[in-house]
């Protein structure tokens, strides 16, 4: 049993197929949320699943180089700042129109 | 031996809720709910970092994540009385399409890595003291370093705060530039009932 186990480590692949299954969650939640906040939720989704590709490819490829690793810290620094952003446009919308469904925002439809 | 054998099991333990606190997370219609099993994702998510053996990252995750990003769209979620306001009730519609869309992303993108050549084995279990590297890294003015990314990053985060604040801000003073005016009354004022209404003045009637 533990011999299996051990023979069946996850390999490459089963690694980028975990991030592809949590990029098309992510994809669907984009595409079927209505209010903003959930959107945002399911685009963070996406920028982890991202992020952990890029890992992935820089333990099994080259594993003694970083850039990888540097690649998905500034992934998170830039979710951070996107977040904050995006929360911020979401209390002032909230503010003018009280609500965030984002089938009522259609103030630039010709 | 065994270490391997507990890095298989945790691999795929992990990897089993991560996928089903995800899906609660997109179909959750409850926001607040959606919120924590978001802030579940992303604990996996630090656990996987440390399978890969990415000590440093599973930390900033941790932090960055958890500690800010998850609490502070929990803040918002409050704020916005979104779970009372929208159950998120999107149409069967838009569901299958969505559906549609996504299923056809993971199907293609899932034959195409089954047929390439990254059937590699596992990977090599030296360990490797990553955060150290990555600090040199960070830091080298080299050809390789990172140094100027990172100071780029820096700015962006002061322009995003700044952004945050003055997007986010309650009563813009009329004689200062770059305010959004975001108490000014809006088209979507009138249908509220009169208690909450925002007076011409842009002072709160309450």
């Amino acid at each position: 049993m533990i011999q299996y186990l051990a023979e069946h480590g996850p390999g490459l692949i089963h690694w980028l197929i975990l991030s592809n299954v949590l990029f098309a969650i992510g994809i669907y939640g984009l595409l079927s949320r209505r209010n903003a906040i959930g959107i945002l939720m399911s685009v963070e989704l996406m920028l982890n699943s991202a992020a952990m590709n890029a890992v992935v490819f820089n333990r099994f490829l080259t594993p003694r180089a970083v850039d990888g690793e540097i690649l998905a810290l500034f992934v998170i620094a830039v979710a951070a700042a996107e977040a904050v952003v995006a929360l911020a446009i979401f209390v002032a919308l909230f503010r003018n129109r009280s609500s965030i469904d984002v089938n009522r925002m259609d103030s630039l439809k010709g | 031996m065994i270490e391997r054998a507990m890095i298989t099991i945790l691999f795929y333990g992990f990897a089993a809720a991560a996928i089903l606190l995800a899906l609660a997370v997109t179909t959750s219609r409850n926001l607040l709910r959606a919120a924590v099993c978001l802030m579940g994702v992303l604990l996996i998510q630090a656990a996987f970092y440390l399978l890969l053996s990415a000590d440093f990252l599973a930390g900033v995750q941790v932090l960055v994540y958890v500690g800010g990003i998850v609490v502070v769209i929990a803040f918002v979620v409050t704020l916005t009385r979104s779970s009372q306001l929208l159950m998120d009730h999107p149409s069967p519609l838009r569901m299958s399409l969505a559906f549609a869309a996504s299923a056809g992303f993971a199907v293609v993108s899932i034959a195409s890595l089954w047929v390439s050549a990254l059937h590699q084995p596992g990977m090599s279990h030296s360990k490797v003291d990553s955060t150290k590297a990555i600090g040199m890294a960070l830091l080298d003015t080299g050809k390789t370093g990172y140094v100027l990314p990172f100071e780029v990053v820096s700015v962006l985060l002061l322009a995003a705060v700044i952004g945050g604040i003055v997007i986010a801000r309650k009563t813009p003073p009329p004689s200062q530039p770059f305010t959004t005016g975001g108490d000014k009354p809006g088209e979507a004022d009138v249908t509220l009932p009169k208690s909450q209404r925002i007076s011409k003045d842009g002072r709160d009637s309450r």
